[in-house]
């Protein structure tokens, strides 16, 4: 609704798909109708996403915003936003790059400097969460797609092809942990998503790359832009307690 | 009796000298303390219609054949039209009028800043509008943006000349102190964004206009749109009945109310010109960005010698030169003190007043500055404070007309002795302190106001004023004093204010200045229908009956009572004072800031409604926090161009940042203004707001921030840069 009232979408008519879209939890698998008000309260939902979900929005947004409707939202940067002629909009120029970036991204951000919004998907990609469509069965990561100059889409997801279901593995432990701009009803300004299954920490963050952001490196390999080198520290200390967070629940 | 003056007229710190036909203000003050019902905790009178959605705001208005309005707004920071067709907009469906540049003043061919007004389309509905507007054809000529506000002072590129305020030698000072500090520090855009947007819905009736607006000033709208039609007053009826909010940004007409005057003229048709929250954050004011270089000189035990500011006001393509500067002229006694204040002109968006424009910011950097100084000398903040306590103006030795500063900071102290728990309980990452600041301001209203009081035989009085209740609570405070000086019940009394056709002229609701302004003119209106009343008692040979008895004999006669604003006390500063103890925890890995307590002691005279005056110091404390924390209107550095434009991006405060908030209140009338002793309250509480919080983070964690917001980026950048400092071997905590 966003998009189209920014002009950013249009379109002639709606689709209530509400009638397709399977809501609710069943066992592992979650419908893609699911609020993200029904998953916070959900006991049997790991800590990470459950958290993911409580510090997403507002109570008003989390009673009508979907789980798949969070996985398939749009980055927030201001130029894409405004409609200026960016690279994501076919254009040939990332405006964040020479401009206001201090809410942009720091890994992945040479061609394209926008910053991945979901909480929740930084915590389906911690978990590796599978997700299912009408046409396939893929891994979370999969949906998204890092924009480059021959591919600038943000998803995978091809047209008339709709998120069903996100199957969750058994995680041992998992934690998320947020900062923002302030206490509530802000995107990240860093996500950490931290879960350990089957004996393996996955470590995934939002807020910091154009999509939801896979931690295999170092921190130290962030390419931060002149203003936002601030979201190193800020991750380095989130990801750290993240991790004490697994150990200490062990 | 009427009585012709000549006087100084304040608002919000600008100051022109005016004749003036004053009443004279004969009531003596009530004696200090709660009365029966002035003083007393009173919920809304009107509370109940705004919660059921009765009461009609200007965004509620729906008049029979009412079309609607969209304003085409520059996207470029800096911009000439260089070619406009808006034919194509009229042949939209539902379009019935369209206006461009040379048609209305405010619709301009060389725009200053984006948003600036270019062209207006009306149609049946407000989509219709939309959709026309986007058919409008326009070829821009792009010209060369400046938005550096230190590269406008350089070039010159400046609105009016700097104001320079001087008095003793600076430099002399300065050789005199045993200490000097400097620092500089840096505030941001921040918008208003009230509730209720900008908007105004005009109709034409014969040669007379009817105005309803979202306006803080029916009169001054009158008298502005008046004026610029060539009609006579009284052929302009201003009308805002309930308003959703202004904060400083609705002083005025502005471009939407020309614009729907114009297009309703064109149409013949009553016109609605409402802006959206978009062009909330574009172009209807903001409170400009200030650059401040700031120096204090102290001796050793701590009395001020010097004190010195450059200040920028980053202003914008228009607007005034707010008194960034004012708290240091005027908060401490100083005998050395050298201000100049710059208002650059460059491609941002008009500022406009915003409660308490200039002191809110200039406090910020006086006040984190000030405890700087108090780290360097080792002296306790509030002793710091209570040592430069000044007596007297320092400008000009007038005398204040009231002041209980010392008092406030006294009623400060177990708050402010709370620092030692509060810091006992830092764990390792996670630093608490506390952090104090003083508050200067204006407040105390002026005349000419006037109001009518009119008493039935049913014993029930209707107070009649053409105010404004801005969303503060006026109309309730209004009813108690009227049922105060009446000796009636508060739900006897019942206040008809809104509009410029039904009552007297009534002052501006900007500067603090809605209750001492119109208080004492209601409170004399009120004396005048009560003396009438007991004249007829004694007539009767019953002068002690109760009003009820009397009133009771009228039938449909009526006793009318009238009031005027008595003058200021010559020869006086009338000011309001205070001071905040913030209470904050910061977590010095992450950056991040809570407030977890604010307690706020302030001097505003008497009090007419203790739950109003809470109220309002909450809602300026959380504003405060938002400017303190949160909000920022950034700008694209290199195009000028606006980039938060909606409230997701623009962070307000919400409920969940809101901390412990404790107010009190001196409650001390003053006793050389008018026959109430009571000041405005609107502003002052969030004055200290940001320097208490910045002065307890750096309680907290040794830190100095020198930006607004303390954003995550400034915070982790004080914090290393004080680990650099003990590093190197500098007492820690300085």
């Amino acid at each position: 609704m966003p998009l189209l009232r920014s002009g950013i979408v249009r379109a002639e008519t709606l689709v209530d798909i509400r009638g397709v879209v399977p809501r609710g939890i069943d066992g592992a698998s979650i419908g893609a109708g699911t609020t993200l008000a029904e998953l916070e309260c959900a006991p049997q939902i790991p800590d990470v996403l459950r958290e993911a979900c409580r510090l997403a929005a507002s109570p008003q947004l989390r009673n009508m915003g979907s789980l798949g409707g969070n996985l398939l939202q749009s980055t927030r940067c201001w130029y894409w936003r405004l409609k200026w002629p960016c690279r994501l909009h076919g254009g040939d120029e990332c405006f964040a790059h020479e401009g206001e970036h201090r809410e942009h991204a720091i890994f992945e951000n040479g061609f394209c400097a926008s910053a991945h919004p979901s909480d929740v998907a930084a915590a389906l990609v911690a978990l590796d969460a599978t997700l299912h469509t009408n046409r396939r069965e893929l891994p979370v990561s999969d949906l998204y797609h890092l924009p480059r100059a021959d591919d600038r889409r943000t998803t995978t997801l091809e047209p008339g092809e709709l998120l069903l279901s996100v199957e969750l593995p058994p995680a041992e432990r998992s934690v998320y942990l947020k900062a923002m701009e302030r206490k509530l009803w802000a995107f990240p300004l860093v996500g950490v998503a931290a879960a350990r299954t089957g004996g393996v920490t996955r470590v995934a963050l939002a807020g910091v790359a154009p999509v939801p952001f896979l931690l295999q490196g170092s921190l130290e390999d962030a390419t931060p832009l002149p203003r936002n080198a601030y979201k190193v520290d800020v991750a380095r200390a989130l990801v750290k307690r993240a991790l004490a967070a697994l150990e200490e629940s062990t | 009796m009427a009585r012709l003056i000549r006087t100084e007229k304040e608002v919000e710190g600008r100051y022109e000298e005016v004749w003036l036909v004053v009443e004279e203000d004969v009531l003596e003050q009530w004696p200090a303390g709660a009365r029966e019902i002035v003083g007393r905790p009173a919920t809304r009178i009107d509370g109940l219609e705004r919660a059921r959605g009765e009461a009609v705001y200007t965004a509620d208005l729906k008049l029979p054949g009412m079309l609607h309005t969209a304003v085409l707004r520059s996207p470029y920071a800096h911009a000439r039209v260089a070619r406009i067709d808006l034919a194509p907009a009229l042949t939209m469906p539902g379009v019935h009028a369209a206006i461009g540049p040379g048609e209305l003043d405010v619709l301009v061919e060389e725009c200053g800043f984006h948003g600036a007004a270019i062209a207006a389309v009306c149609a049946d509905t407000y989509a219709q509008a939309r959709a026309a507007l986007s058919r409008v054809e326009v070829d821009f000529e792009q010209l060369e943006v400046l938005i550096d506000p230190d590269e406008a002072v350089a070039r010159g590129q400046l609105l009016g000349e700097p104001r320079v305020r001087e008095r003793g030698d600076l430099d002399r000072g300065l050789a005199e102190a045993d200490v000097v500090v400097m620092g500089e520090y840096t505030t941001q855009v921040v918008l208003h964004n009230s509730m209720e947007t900008h908007q105004a819905v005009v109709q034409w009736l014969g040669d007379s206009l009817e105005v309803f607006i979202s306006t803080q000033y029916i009169w001054g709208v009158r008298d502005e749109i008046a004026s610029t039609l060539g009609l006579p007053g009284d052929k302009v009826r201003v009308v805002c009945n309930y308003m959703g909010g202004g904060f400083g940004s609705k002083n005025g007409a502005d471009d939407y109310t020309f614009i729907a005057i114009e297009l309703a003229k064109r149409t013949r048709r009553p016109v609605r010109c409402a802006l959206t929250r978009r062009e909330e954050n574009l172009a209807t004011g903001n409170r400009n960005a200030t650059i401040q270089r700031l120096t204090i000189g102290a001796r050793a035990d701590g009395t001020l010698t010097a004190l010195g500011g450059e200040y920028v006001n980053a202003t914008g393509w228009g607007g005034w030169s707010s008194p960034v500067e004012g708290p240091m002229q005027m908060l401490y006694a100083c005998e050395n003190v050298k201000t100049t204040t710059w208002a650059a002109k460059i491609n941002q968006p008009p500022m406009k007043a915003f409660r308490a424009p200039g002191f809110v910011e200039g406090t910020f950097g006086l006040e984190s500055l000030l405890d700087v100084l108090a780290a360097k000398l080792d002296i306790d903040p509030l002793d710091l404070r209570r040592r430069n306590h000044a007596q007297h103006d320092g400008a000009d030795g007038r005398p204040y007309s009231g002041k209980n500063l010392l008092e406030c900071y006294r009623r400060a102290e177990p708050h402010w002795e709370r620092r030692h728990e509060v810091r006992a309980r830092s764990t390792g990452t996670v630093k608490r302190g506390v952090g104090m600041a003083s508050q200067i301001w204006y407040g105390g209203g002026g005349p000419p106001s006037y109001a009518w009081v009119r008493v039935g035989s049913d014993g029930r009085a209707a107070v009649v004023t053409a105010m404004q209740d801005l969303g503060t609570g006026t109309r309730t405070a209004m009813a108690q004093i009227a049922a105060e000086e009446l000796g009636i019940p508060l739900d006897h009394v019942t206040v008809s204010l809104g509009d410029s056709a039904r009552g007297p002229f009534a002052s501006i609701s900007a500067g603090s200045s809605t209750t001492p302004s119109m208080g004492p003119a209601v409170r004399a209106a009120a004396a005048d229908a009560r003396r009438q009343i007991e004249e007829i008692a004694a007539q009767r040979g019953t002068p002690d009956a109760p009003l009820a008895e009397i009133v009771g004999l009228l039938e449909d006669a009526q006793i009318l009572g009238k009031g005027g604003r008595g003058p200021n006390p010559t020869g006086m500063q009338v000011l309001t004072f205070g001071v905040q103890v913030a209470e904050v925890a910061v977590d010095i890995e992450t950056g991040e800031v809570w407030v977890d307590r604010i307690a706020a002691v302030h001097d505003v005279g008497r009090v007419i409604n203790p739950l109003g005056a809470s109220s309002q110091i909450e809602g300026g404390i959380i504003q405060g926090i938002g400017h303190t924390l949160s909000e920022h209107r950034l700008h694209d550095p290199r195009t000028g161009q606006i980039l938060t434009t909606s409230l997701d991006a623009y962070k307000l405060p919400t409920f969940a940042d809101v901390p412990v908030i404790v107010s009190e209140l001196i409650d001390e009338p003053d006793a050389q203004l008018t026959n109430l002793g009571s000041k405005g309250l609107g502003e002052p509480p969030i004055i200290p707001t940001a320097a208490a919080i910045s002065n307890a983070i750096r309680d907290a964690t040794g830190a100095e921030v020198h930006q607004l917001p303390i954003s995550r980026e400034e915070m982790l950048r004080a914090l290393r840069e004080a680990a650099a400092r003990e590093k190197v071997g500098a007492p820690a905590g300085v």
